[in-house]
C-alpha cells in the first residue's frame, strides 16, 4: 500500500511540469549586445500577459521568451512588441516545452 | 585659371575637413591601472555593470543584472552594497548610469521608471517619477544629471526625451519630441545619459545619434559633436562614435564619454575638440566601456559590461 502511495506521490510530482508546460519562443534580433536595447526589449517581454521568463542569449543573438500553456504570442504581436522596443525582429521559432 | 581655384578649394576642404573629422590625440596616453570584478553575484563581483559615480572616495557601480548598488573605495576594495530587485521603495530593476550630486547618489532605474535616490551610505531617500509619458514621467530612464540647484536632467530614452525636473520631480521643461527621433539639433534617438557644469550648462549622450549634445544654462541648444556633421553617422574614427551610453566632466571641464561599440572612452575639450581616447577592446559578442566617472584628481573608472568588471586609469605622464 505505501508503495502505491509513494508511486503515485512520484508520478504526480515527475508530471506535474508536464502538465504545466507551456512554450518557447526564440526570437532573432539585432543589436541585443547594448543592453540599453537588450533591456528595452526584455522589460516590454516580461510585462507581457502569459510570459513567465525573457532570457537574452548573447551569443546566439537570441531572446529566449517562455509562455504559460495555453498562451500564444502571435508572430505579429512579437514582431510590434520588438519593433516597440526599437528594433526588427529578423526570425522566429517556437516550440512546446 | 578657373579649374586652379576650383582644385584649390577642393584640397583646401578636404584638408580642414580631415583634420575636423580625423583628429590626432593630443595627450599622452591614459594608463589602466587595475580592473577588479568578474562575473558573479557576490560581493565585489558583477552581473553587468551599466553605471558608474564616484564622491571624494568611492567608486558607485550599478550592478545591472544583480539589481543592486555596489561600493569601493578607489583602490577598488569593496566596502558595501545596497538594492535588491523588485518595484517597492529602494528596490531596483536594472540600475543604469548614476550620479552622486550634493551628497546623494542618484540612480536610474530603467525597468521600474523612476529615479531613486539613496544617502551615500546606501538608505533610501525618495523616488522621482512614474511610468508614462506626459510631464515627470518615463519610459526607461538612462541617466541623470543634477544641477546646483537640485534640478535634475533625466534621459527618457523610449520617450526621446531629456526633462528638466525641479528637485521633487515637477516638471519644468523638456527637449526632444516625445516618441519622435531625430538627428537634426535639439532631437534625439535614444538619449542615455546627461552631464551638468556648475554653470549649468548640459551635455546629452544621445545614443543612438552616435553624438553629444551640449545646450547652455537657459536651455539654448550649444553645439554638438560626433562623426561629420554629427547627424548619426558613426564610426571608429577619433571623435567619431558607434552609441554613446555615457558621459561625464572631469574636473578641468573635459567631457569624457562612453563609445560602447568602439569599447572605448574618449575625452574631449568642452568646446568638442578631441584630445585623447582608451579601453579595452572586446572579445565579444558584446562590448565593454559603457558607463565612466572621473574623480578629482584626474583619475577615470569605467564600467566594463562584457567583462563585469570595472577599469581604473590614470592621465599618462606629460
Amino acid at each position: 500500500m505505501r508503495k502505491t502511495i509513494l508511486l503515485m506521490i512520484m508520478t504526480l510530482l515527475w508530471s506535474a511540469p508536464l502538465l504545466a508546460a507551456g512554450t518557447q519562443y526564440k526570437l532573432r534580433v539585432d543589436g541585443l549586445s547594448c543592453p540599453f536595447c537588450a533591456y528595452g526589449i526584455e522589460k516590454m517581454l516580461i510585462r507581457t500577459e502569459g510570459v513567465e521568463s525573457v532570457t537574452v542569449d548573447l551569443e546566439k543573438g537570441l531572446l529566449i521568451v517562455k509562455v504559460e500553456e495555453g498562451v500564444t504570442l502571435t508572430e505579429a504581436r512579437l514582431k510590434q512588441l520588438v519593433h516597440d522596443a526599437g528594433f526588427t525582429l529578423r526570425s522566429m521559432s517556437e516550440q512546446p516545452l | 585659371m578657373v579649374r586652379l581655384t576650383l582644385f584649390v578649394v577642393m584640397v583646401s576642404t578636404l584638408l580642414l575637413s580631415s583634420y575636423a573629422w580625423f583628429p590626432r590625440v593630443k595627450e599622452p596616453p591614459y594608463q589602466l591601472v587595475k580592473t577588479w570584478g568578474g562575473k558573479g553575484d557576490a560581493p565585489g563581483r558583477f552581473n553587468e555593470p551599466t553605471g558608474i559615480a564616484v564622491s571624494v572616495s568611492e567608486v558607485f557601480v550599478s550592478d545591472s543584472r544583480n539589481a543592486r548598488i555596489q561600493v569601493f573605495d578607489f583602490g577598488g576594495n569593496f566596502k558595501h552594497m545596497f538594492g535588491e530587485p523588485g518595484d517597492e521603495a529602494g528596490q531596483l530593476g536594472r540600475p543604469m548610469n548614476l550620479t552622486v550630486a550634493n551628497g546623494e547618489l542618484y540612480v536610474a532605474d530603467y525597468f521600474n521608471e523612476r529615479i531613486q535616490v539613496y544617502t551615500l551610505q546606501g538608505q533610501f531617500l525618495r523616488a522621482i517619477g512614474k511610468p508614462g509619458a506626459g510631464p515627470g514621467e518615463f519610459n526607461a530612464p538612462g541617466g541623470v544629471a543634477v544641477a546646483n540647484n537640485g534640478d535634475l536632467f533625466v534621459a527618457d530614452f523610449y520617450n526621446q526625451r531629456v526633462q528638466q525636473l525641479d528637485a521633487n520631480g515637477g516638471f519644468i521643461r523638456q527637449w526632444g519630441t516625445l516618441g519622435e527621433t531625430g538627428v537634426w539639433a535639439g532631437e534625439f534617438n535614444y538619449p542615455t545619459d546627461v552631464a551638468v557644469t556648475a554653470n549649468g550648462t548640459f551635455y546629452i549622450a544621445d545614443g543612438y545619434n552616435d553624438r553629444v549634445q551640449v545646450f547652455s544654462s537657459n536651455g539654448d541648444f550649444s553645439h554638438k559633436w560626433g562623426g561629420p556633421l554629427a547627424m548619426n553617422i558613426f564610426g571608429s574614427f577619433n571623435g567619431w562614435f558607434a552609441t554613446v551610453t555615457g558621459i561625464s566632466i572631469g574636473s578641468q571641464g573635459n567631457i569624457f564619454v562612453a563609445d560602447f561599440y568602439n569599447d572605448r572612452v574618449q575625452k574631449f575639450k568642452p568646446d568638442g575638440e578631441f584630445l585623447n581616447t582608451f579601453g579595452i577592446p572586446s572579445k565579444g559578442p558584446t562590448h565593454t566601456t559603457i558607463a565612466v566617472a572621473v574623480a578629482s584628481d584626474g583619475t577615470v573608472f569605467v564600467a566594463d559590461y562584457a567583462n563585469h568588471q570595472i577599469q581604473k586609469w590614470r592621465p599618462g605622464k606629460k
